[in-house]
């Protein structure tokens, strides 16, 4: 069942002289671990503001096609109607932080009273959250005292405790070390795999390739990939697009022009794939036969 | 919490209702500077003020917080109207061309009183009601949440504001920026401190926004609290008898300044 559907959207920003999206439809099923890639300006934030319901109604752009995320239309619901269905988390950590709250535990508890949550059922409810985003230890902190990355992890548990159907991520680990951010993907790896509906946009093409169920990009506002990463992520087309391959499909796309890996073989996206590609590549001369084991 | 003026704490201040501290500090602040008699209704509230606030073992807190903001204001104001206040005539000192008038020096004492009665006010609210506690009290006065908001933010973010300020302040010594030294020195400071602090804060609006936005913010939900603020029927009618006393020596006070032959 889609608990998202883009049917032709095209947005633009306003006072801006070209659409930031365009044309844009996909459908996203629920609990599928959904990736956007693109270079920066491609549109990938724009495109989770929409999906967050926040455009067009915050924005006051030109909108045209519809989101649709959880039954509701963006386009005839208020923000404050998709909080609770739909939870996003930006890059800064800071930002996201209310300026409300003095500890860990009431920062995360800001959502759940703008919700209107009984004020019984909140404890279990924060408690929760901070355990899934390894927080428990610090729900007496003040939440300027964390680091970076526990900070997004805050900002993450501030939304999963509102229990939302769809968690988009808008590059979450743009300004996180790599400590930070690795802590974070393990995170949303486990919340995707427990059914949780996640669309990540991201850089870390790495990480895509081995933990998400598919992938979409952006080119200048405009979709033109949308599959398996393993397919997506190794497109020719990623290379005009600005977003490069990762070193595993360079390697081996290298290798085919000197004959360690077969023409007619998928490029590899991931480690793994690499080296077991490598390992069962034979030199080969263009026009010979070629029988190589599946590397998968 | 680091730069934040509010201090945690259970002190019976801590545990009275945001909204009957807030009526203290307007009131005062209404007596301070409209009452009659005004070294009288400059001094009363202030020493009440400090006086609850000993009370609930937060006096030196707010004393010191209180000399490190008004001790350069009071030597400049005593220095500005000691030298040059128009109505000064009974000489205390001369100095060459210079004197100092005893007129100019009870105005800028004043002046200093009005101001250091209002500070003691204003943190007998600051320093023992959690800025999130006041913004939830407002709104449960049926006053709107945005509203209240705002009027809670000042408080809320000064941590983040105060912490940008020390970033930006690190990156511009870097770069050779003299942020010490003298009061020339510190001016020639201020822009290139300034300017980024304001247009970053202008960035990280639409962002901050967003990021209330999506946790329900403007939500049309009936908003609960995780805690419960106590009220009692005796707070509610001190709230209102301090008001009411506001406003009887606003009265009292333009009575007495127009037909007082003040």
């Amino acid at each position: 069942m889609a608990v998202v559907e883009v049917q032709g959207l095209s947005y633009t920003y306003p006072g801006a002289d070209s659409p930031a999206l365009k044309d844009i439809s996909f459908q996203v099923e629920a609990g599928q671990l959904l990736a956007v890639i693109g270079a920066n300006g491609a549109g990938k934030s724009s495109l989770c503001l929409a999906l967050a319901g926040l455009i067009p109604t915050l924005f006051h752009g030109q909108m045209q096609g519809a989101v649709t995320v959880c039954g509701l239309d963006t386009r005839q619901h208020h923000p404050g109607q998709f909080a609770g269905r739909v939870g996003l988390v930006l890059q800064n950590p800071a930002n996201q932080l209310s300026g409300m709250r003095y500890t860990v535990y009431e920062e995360v508890a800001f959502g759940l009273e703008n919700l209107g949550t009984p004020r019984q059922e909140m404890p279990a409810r924060i408690e929760n959250a901070l355990q899934q985003v390894g927080l428990a230890g610090l729900g007496e902190r003040s939440p300027y005292t964390l680091s970076g990355g526990q900070q997004q992890r805050l900002a993450l548990a501030s939304i999963l405790a509102m229990q939302p159907n769809v968690l988009v991520l808008d590059e979450p680990t743009a300004m996180l070390d790599p400590q930070g951010s690795q802590a974070l993907f393990t995170i949303i790896y486990k919340l995707a795999r427990a059914g949780t509906t996640v669309i990540i946009a991201e850089h870390h093409l790495e990480w895509i390739a081995s933990f998400a169920d598919r992938v979409i990009a952006l080119a200048e506002g405009s979709l033109f990939l949308d599959g398996a990463p393993g397919e997506v992520l190794s497109s020719p087309r990623l290379l005009q697009a600005g977003i490069g391959w990762l070193r595993y499909t360079r390697a081996a796309h290298l290798g085919q022009d000197r004959g360690v890996w077969p023409v007619n073989r998928a490029l590899p996206v991931t480690l793994n794939q690499a080296v077991k590609g490598f390992q069962t590549a034979q030199l080969y001369l263009p026009g010979q036969e070629q029988d190589h084991a599946d590397p998968d | 919490m680091p730069y934040s003026l509010y201090l945690p704490g259970n002190s019976w201040l801590h545990r009275l209702h945001p909204l009957t501290k807030l009526a203290f500090s307007l009131a005062a602040a209404v007596i301070i500077f409209a009452g009659p008699g005004e070294w009288l209704s400059a001094a009363l509230p202030g020493l009440l003020a400090m006086l609850l606030l000993w009370r609930a073992g937060l006096a030196w807190h707010v004393a010191s917080v209180s000399f490190r903001l008004l001790a350069l204001l009071s030597c400049v104001l005593f220095l500005v109207h000691g030298f040059f206040n128009p109505h000064n005539q009974t000489i205390l000192l001369a100095l060459g061309p210079f004197a100092i008038g005893v007129e100019g020096l009870a105005f800028a004492a004043l002046v200093v009183l009005r101001l250091a009665a209002t500070l003691f006010a204003s943190l007998l609210l600051v320093v023992a009601t959690h800025p999130a506690h006041l913004v939830q009290a407002l709104a449960e006065a049926r006053l709107p949440y945005g509203l209240a908001y705002l009027l809670g933010s000042p408080l809320l973010l000064l941590p983040q504001i105060a912490r940008r300020v020390q970033a930006i302040r690190d990156a511009q010594q870097a770069r050779g920026l003299e942020t010490q030294g003298s009061l020339l020195q510190r001016a020639r400071a201020l822009f290139p401190l300034a300017a980024p602090l304001i247009f970053s804060a202008l960035v990280d609006v639409e962002e901050r926004s967003l990021a209330l936005e999506v946790r329900g913010f403007s939500a049309h939900h009936p908003k609960t609290s995780l805690k419960e603020l106590a009220d009692t029927p005796p707070q509610r009618l001190a709230r209102w008898v301090m008001l009411l006393l506001a406003g009887l020596l606003f009265i009292a006070g333009v009575w007495s300044r127009t037909y007082g032959g003040r």
